[in-house]
């Protein structure tokens, strides 16, 4: 497999070394991203503690099966995510390729079946701001979940949004032969990424979809 | 750092994606059981044990260089930061919650 990024960059040593900065970077990165994923998660527990009957009264409308299949999905896209990684490490170009290809299409058919949830939940009227009405028996408060729900689901759905152009990206230096068993330390970085966008929807499942049932 | 020093075998990934599977059928079911409190004990719990699965082996905290683990970590670590001092607050503080 030809490869134009045999050579470390200057202020490297070696191509390992590079990868491991690389690695390093997107570590630090992540450890942002936990703080700033952990501060919603810190709201989303102090107002279910303090609202617990409303918030799961309002838990119960979110659409289980929605929330059930993109876990799903995501925790299968992490092992061909992997496997692309283990495939770069072999020098199996068509397989890196066909593994990030499978992982871009599960990364879509969860933009698609989060898109038919947010339709499904402007129709059920929880749209905060938007159509918001709070039902019979239902407490007030409860429009506090579906804040958290529209903000925490939007941010996630950005990030994986980033991060299917990240794998767009890199099937076209696949593509361009930039991968070989010597670095693919970029492949590596995004599938860090990958990783902790699909971490993040381990902890909002059952903060949305599990309270209250 | 070498590509064979990275690389675990695929089917242990295989065998670590059914894991997780299942313990997301487990999470799933345990909402259903009658908890109580303990529901979000155990979801979350659960969750934590998928997130370890993800961090060690599909973003491979396991393996060289070793020095990940640090950075892994402190994003926890702050986090605790975070949580410790704004419960400082949010449980010594009068009026809180406001009914709703």
């Amino acid at each position: 497999m030809p490869s134009r990024t045999l050579h470390p960059e200057i202020q490297y040593r070696t191509l390992d070394q590079q990868g491991e900065t690389a690695q390093l970077g997107m570590w630090v990165f992540i450890a942002t991203e936990t703080l700033f994923f952990g501060a919603l998660l810190f709201v989303y527990f102090l107002y279910r503690r303090a609202y617990p009957a409303a918030f799961a009264q309002a838990g119960k409308d979110a659409v289980l099966w929605c929330g059930t299949v993109n876990l799903v999905l995501l925790l299968t896209s992490s092992l061909t995510m992997v496997l692309s990684i283990n495939a770069a490490a072999d020098g199996r170009r068509r397989a890196i390729a066909a593994w990030l290809v499978a992982t871009a299409l599960l990364g879509f058919v969860f933009l698609g079946v989060k898109g038919y949830e947010y339709y499904a939940d402007y129709a059920d009227q929880v749209v905060p701001a938007v159509n918001f009405m709070i039902k019979a028996g239902e407490a007030p408060v409860g429009e506090l979940f579906w804040v958290f729900y529209f903000v925490a689901t939007g941010l996630h759905a950005v990030h994986l949004s980033i991060g299917l152009g990240l794998i767009l990206y890199m099937l076209r230096r696949v593509r361009r032969g930039d991968l070989s068993p010597a670095y693919y330390a970029p492949l590596e970085v995004v599938g860090l990424y990958w990783g902790f966008v699909d971490t993040v929807w381990l902890f909002l499942y059952p903060a949305i979809y599990l309270v209250g049932r | 750092m070498t590509a064979a020093a990275r690389c675990e075998p695929a089917l242990l990934y295989v065998i670590a994606w059914l894991t997780m599977l299942l313990l997301a059928g487990i999470s799933l079911g345990s909402a259903y059981l009658e908890l109580g409190v303990l529901a979000p004990v155990v979801e979350f719990g659960i969750a934590a044990s998928q997130a370890a699965i993800l961090f060690v082996l599909f973003m491979r905290l396991k393996g060289p260089p070793s020095l990940k683990w640090l950075f892994a970590g402190s994003g926890f670590f702050w986090l605790l930061f975070l949580y410790g001092l704004s419960m400082t607050d949010y449980a010594t503080r009068r009026g809180w919650p406001s009914p709703g």
